[in-house]
């Protein structure tokens, strides 16, 4: 017995040392930092793009992904109607060509001949058909079924014409056939019908986009093969390859010591640091969905109150614009960027982001930081401070000016962003409850229950203005989506002309109104536009695309331009 | 003695059938719902309908609750919300993970533990002791995430060693042999910094107990006998020494199964804690109350096995 176990701790020693050594002793597969490595390429010689993110597909059903990292592979594995250009304009892919019927709601595309599914089977119209069918009549699909809102049948009389008919003439209609990816029907039919759809996790992943599905697991990989056959964008690389990082920092070394070629997201600390790594290129700008940061101010009357789920009990001041807008002169924006964002960030001004570039109304001038300027305007409208305690009244001194100031736990800067927050207003008499809430906390006492004061959260958007416009119309209180409780008549009436013109500059000076609507209303603060900051290694790839007015590496336009440096 | 072992099952079925309860009203009672998960404004209110009746969530909460039961009495977990794949097939992928760098780790920790606590109560009031003693403080106070990315900073910097996974992704294997040096190399981090801070635990507890021993009568009457130092350690002192130690490894064992989390978030190892951290980012039910299952029956599992291991290394127990 005892010499039994003498011999396992003898043993089990023995093979950690072995460990130690072999693990250590084995060749690295990278090189490390600062040293020119070549390409990377697996032992069969395929030339592999590593990418390393932060999160992972969370299905590879296209009906009901939710997660960025889905609709990456989705875009890439996939093809489109249309496709999204760095500027922002659209350009035909699957299609060849489209016609529209003089009221606009007929649309006839002509689909692209010769192209094919990964398993060798013919696209035809019939397929694309089919899976706009299938978009519209799945409601349980998360966000695939909003973009068929419009859509009242889509038909393919013959192999390469689709018929698309709307409901009515919309401006948008590209960007709703964006992320309409075009499926097989003939893996997809047995899958059509009730939860069969959504319950389907596509495993083989049949496109036929640029990238084929070689392996993918959860939580940890996405390995793709290029499809070298695509009419139109085949890829140069032979394979490509996305790693789940479960942090932030691991993300950053593996591309300083070259585990990986590219990065999708990093800290804003890590910039500096990689800015001095040889061989690593830092590049930062609006990403092809904007991120807005948003000051959230519930400002809904209490005659708008949602019957069923709301508890509307936002401070009444905030229903001034006048105390509003003294909170916006009293928001040192270029403070928060520095300090929260880096500098990594725009300054903002509403919800249409400058990344939205078409749509974005910079004619607005924003309101200048003034503390003087906000504590006059306190003043004028009779909110003084009549107990000496530094917190301003009520005009009817009913209450102090006291805010609960709440953010979601998984915005890393927010803290940073309420405590200036926290000490400006206070120079203009206003204090400050800070909380920090779970996320799903925090959306149950936002919308549509407005429970809260002011909240600091965001959003990322599409590139057409409706999304960002489509949150503060006054019938989105009840639903959840408006999350301030702005209700003016003379905005809906904007944002349902504005929804069907389909002059494209007519629409754009109706949107410009909007945006100067609620910005002189002061329905948001915005402190910033989110920059994306991204980082690749200079040795092994070359052909990025950097200089685009959206920065997007994990584009199909980039990821099917790069090439191995020679 | 078979009295005392179906005592003690007994009450881990109870503590199971009561977990099986308060794990299904648990996440439910938490504000949030699972259809309106994220925030985004292509959610409409009729896709947020769809998605609830789908998850079956528009049904009352008994009968929620029933169905529960009905598919876990039948040994189904259900299918996650939102990775439309069944809960088992998610927590057996991950567990494996989980279990390979746990079981690795747990048994190298309690190696080097055990050992280093017997030198250093051996050695006590020497330069040994002191060193042994400061050490395994520090590794058990570390915070582990700390400790993990330093680790991973120095062995991906000098060592060459992989940051993150648990495979080189798209590598070519010659042989088995291949895949597992493979697998060896990613697991090389982790399992060190899960060794180490465990080690500094179990050296804590070694220690102190081997040292209690050797103050006992017995132990005297060995001395007397003429025996030399080893022999006292490993026939009189190490098995009854054990014991504090046994409980410690056994609690330690059910809760490392969640336990892990950090590591495996630090080291991207695609392990349940991971699965447990972006179901509860996404209010998914199924997996978490699978997952949350899974872990109560694990820390039963290991609190029953230190108890029938005390009545086997020390009788009195199992008359008291």
């Amino acid at each position: 017995m005892k010499s039994n176990v003498r011999r396992w701790f003898a043993t089990l020693s023995g093979l950690l040392v072995v460990w130690i050594l072999a693990a250590c002793a084995s060749t690295p597969t990278t090189a490390p930092a600062g040293e020119p490595a070549a390409t990377e390429t697996t032992t069969n010689g395929a030339v592999t793009l590593r990418v390393g993110w932060p999160g992972s597909p969370d299905t590879l059903n296209p009906g009901t992904g939710v997660l960025t990292e889905a609709y990456t592979v989705y875009n890439l594995v996939y093809d489109t109607l249309y496709r999204l250009q760095f500027d922002g304009t659209f350009s035909l892919d699957a299609a060849e060509s489209v016609e529209t019927s003089a009221d606009g709601k007929t649309w006839t595309f002509k689909i692209r001949q010769g192209m094919q599914f990964h398993d060798g089977q013919p696209l035809t119209a019939k397929d694309v058909a089919f899976s706009l069918n299938l978009y519209k009549t799945h409601e349980d699909f998360p966000f695939l079924n909003f973009y068929t809102v419009y859509f009242e049948s889509i038909e393919a009389p013959d192999d390469n014409t689709v018929v698309l008919t709307l409901t009515e003439a919309i401006p948008s209609l590209e960007s709703q056939l964006l992320a309409l990816y075009i499926l097989p029907e003939h893996i997809w039919s047995y899958y059509a019908e009730g939860n069969a759809t959504t319950e389907f996790e596509n495993a083989e992943m049949i496109g036929s986009g640029p990238f084929i599905l070689k392996e993918y697991e959860q939580n940890a990989f996405v390995h793709l093969v290029a499809n070298k056959e695509h009419t139109r964008t085949p890829p140069k690389i032979d394979e490509l390859i996305f790693q789940t990082f479960g942090n932030e920092d691991a993300l950053v070394q593996a591309l300083v010591t070259g585990q990986v070629d590219m990065i999708t997201e990093m800290p804003n600390t890590a910039v500096p640091v990689l800015r001095r790594t040889d061989n690593v290129e830092v590049v930062s700008g609006p990403p092809l969905s904007p991120s807005v940061r948003d000051i959230i101010i519930n400002q809904l009357a209490p005659e708008n109150c949602p019957p069923d789920d709301g508890k509307c009990t936002g401070h009444p001041a905030l229903l001034d614009r006048n105390v509003r807008l003294a909170l916006a002169h009293a928001t040192d924006k270029q403070n928060i960027i520095d300090v929260a964002m880096l500098g990594l960030a725009q300054s903002g001004l509403t919800l249409v982001a400058s990344g939205q570039a078409y749509w974005y109304n910079d004619t607005l001038q924003d309101y200048a930081f003034d503390i003087a300027q906000a504590n006059q305007i306190l003043d004028d409208a009779g909110y003084l401070d009549r107990d000496g305690d530094g917190i301003r009244e009520m005009p009817d001194g009913s209450r102090p000016l006291l805010f609960r100031l709440q953010w979601p736990t998984d915005i890393p800067e927010a803290p940073r962003i309420a405590e200036i927050l926290g000490q400006t207003w206070a120079q203009i008499g206003v204090k400050t409850e800070p909380q920090a809430q779970d996320p799903d906390a925090l959306t149950a006492v936002c919308c549509p229950a407005f429970d809260f004061d002011i909240l600091i959260w965001g959003w990322s958007w599409g590139p057409d203005p409706n999304d960002p416009l489509g949150v503060m119309r006054t019938d989105q209180i009840p639903t959840g989506s408006s999350e301030t409780g702005y209700a003016s008549s003379e905005f809906d009436a904007l944002y349902d002309q504005q929804a069907i013109e389909l002059d494209r500059a007519k629409r754009r000076d109706l949107v410009f109104q909007m945006q100067e609507l609620v910005f002189t209303d002061v329905v948001y603060i915005i402190p910033y536009y989110q920059d994306l900051v991204q980082a690749y290694r200079t040795d092994r790839f070359t052909g990025w695309i950097t200089d685009a007015p959206t920065l997007a590496l994990e584009d199909p336009s980039v990821l099917t331009t790069v090439e191995p440096v020679r | 003695m078979n009295q005392y072992i179906l005592r003690k099952l007994g009450w881990a079925l109870l503590t199971v059938a009561f977990v099986v309860v308060l794990n299904f009203f648990l996440f439910r009672i938490l504000p949030g719902d699972p259809a309106r998960a994220v925030k985004d404004p292509r959610l409409t209110q009729q896709s947020i309908e769809a998605l609830q009746r789908r998850f079956g969530l528009d049904r009352p909460l008994h009968v929620q609750f029933f169905f529960y039961v009905g598919n876990l009495l039948r040994g189904e977990l259900g299918t996650s919300f939102h990775q439309q794949r069944p809960v088992t097939t998610i927590l057996a992928e991950s567990l494996m993970n989980t279990l390979l760098l746990i079981g690795a780790g747990t048994v190298f920790s309690i190696l080097i533990g055990i050992a280093l606590g017997v030198l250093a109560a051996w050695k006590s009031q020497t330069v040994v002791d002191y060193g042994i003693l400061i050490g395994s403080l520090v590794a058990w106070a570390a915070p582990t995430f700390w400790f993990g990315i330093i680790l991973l900073f120095w062995g991906s910097s000098h060592l060459g060693l992989p940051i993150g996974g648990k495979l080189t992704i798209g590598a070519n294997y010659a042989g088995w042999w291949e895949r597992w040096l493979d697998i060896g190399r990613h697991m090389f981090l982790p399992t060190l910094t899960y060794t180490i801070i465990y080690a500094g635990q179990y050296t804590l507890f070694m220690r102190s107990a081997v040292l209690e021993i050797f103050s006992e009568d017995y132990i005297l009457t060995a001395k007397a006998k003429g025996l030399r130092s080893m022999q006292i350690v490993r026939d009189h002192a190490l098995r009854n020494a054990m014991l504090p130690t046994v409980t410690v490894v056994a609690l330690n064992l059910g809760f490392t199964v969640a336990g892990a989390i950090e590591i495996e978030t630090v080291f991207s190892w695609p392990g349940l804690g991971q699965a447990i951290i972006d179901a509860v980012d996404r209010q998914d039910y199924p997996v978490l109350q699978g997952a949350f299952l899974l872990l109560a029956i694990s820390v039963i599992c290991a609190n029953l096995i230190a108890d029938l291991l005390y009545s086997y290394l020390d009788p009195r127990v199992r008359v008291g």
